[in-house]
């Protein structure tokens, strides 16, 4: 068995302590998005806008094309979107789980395909830190 | 000319070397992918292809392992990618590499293999979301960074761990003494 070194012990420690930092400096903010605001999620393919869609509670299925014939399939219930099904060689998409919060987003990086959540309601919080240029 | 012949010995030795190592590393790749992860963090794997390139770091030099890198990406690709998905991972290996270099040369008193497994591997999420970023113009892939910070650091002991028994099982055969440059 190896032995760990200082530095091993250090950096470990830094790396988890930042990781902590991070989670609980964001699970204060913008806990606002609950039911009782719209949301929209918006569908990007190659930078350019495929679709935008509602978070409804009732469930709908959005089938996602890409030019080269392949397909992303996502899934809107429950307020949120969540990706289903897709054939791009990682799945990696698929486990980016259902997302509900404008801080979350969902990404196919195969194929391109980026969806991301929006507050649709006029005085939301503005907690989008991020500029999104399209 | 024994010095000459010696050299191409050497040379080819190294190029045979860099090439199994590539090849290991891409059947990693392959296996790895078969191996369902018990947490569903996106990005997260658990970057067995890098227990190749932290030995190639060790037995030989930077620049035969930006070499390996070079390869097993690209082989990588051919198997299971897109040519998007190639640039990701391309970017991701290249920061990897960069900071398990770094260490290599500088932090060896310091750090143990353990560490520099762990910051190849957190470099690795890092790099790909940095590419994401400037393909997608929005920094909110890095809302994952965290998750990924905690998952980097407990695949990255195994890796070291795994690196460490592989550099000492290969230190005793013949073909690879002498090779041993940093310690």
């Amino acid at each position: 068995m190896m032995k760990l070194r200082r530095g091993d012990i250090l950096l470990i420690g830094i790396v988890l302590l930042c990781a902590i930092i991070f989670i609980i400096i964001r699970a204060f903010p913008n806990e606002v998005s609950d039911e009782s605001h719209s949301k929209i999620a918006t569908i990007t393919v190659d930078g350019k806008i495929y679709r935008t869609v509602e978070l409804t509670a009732e469930p709908q299925e959005i089938k996602v094309q890409t030019e080269d014939g392949h397909y992303n399939l996502l899934k809107v219930h429950d307020h949120g979107i969540e990706m289903i099904d897709a054939d791009c060689p990682d799945k990696v998409c698929l486990t980016f789980g259902f997302i509900t919060n404008p801080s979350q987003t969902i990404v196919c990086l195969p194929h391109r395909v980026l969806v991301e959540i929006e507050n649709t309601n006029p005085k939301d919080q503005g907690d989008d830190l991020d500029a999104v240029v399209n | 000319m024994p010095s000459s012949i010696d050299t191409s010995a050497a040379m080819l030795k190294k190029t045979v070397m860099i090439a199994i190592f590539a090849a290991v590393a891409v059947v990693l790749s392959i296996i790895e992918s078969m191996i369902p992860l018990p947490f569903s963090v996106p990005g997260a794997k658990l970057g067995l292809a890098n227990i190749m390139v932290l030995t190639c770091l060790y037995f030989l030099n930077g620049k035969d392992t930006l070499m390996l890198i070079v390869l097993k990406t690209i082989l990588t690709a051919f198997i299971f990618g897109t040519f998007s998905s190639f640039l990701f991972s391309f970017f991701g290996a290249i920061v990897s590499f960069v900071l398990m270099y770094g260490m290599m040369r500088l932090g060896r008193d310091f750090f143990s293999l353990i560490s520099i497994s762990i910051v190849g591997g957190i470099g690795h999420n890092i790099g790909q979301l940095t590419a994401a970023m400037i393909i997608f113009k929005t920094s909110k892939m890095f809302y994952y960074l965290p998750a990924l910070l905690l998952t980097g650091v407990v695949t990255g002991i195994f890796i070291g761990l795994a690196v460490k028994y592989l550099i000492s099982a290969l230190s005793k055969l013949t073909l690879f003494q002498g090779w041993a440059v940093h310690e």
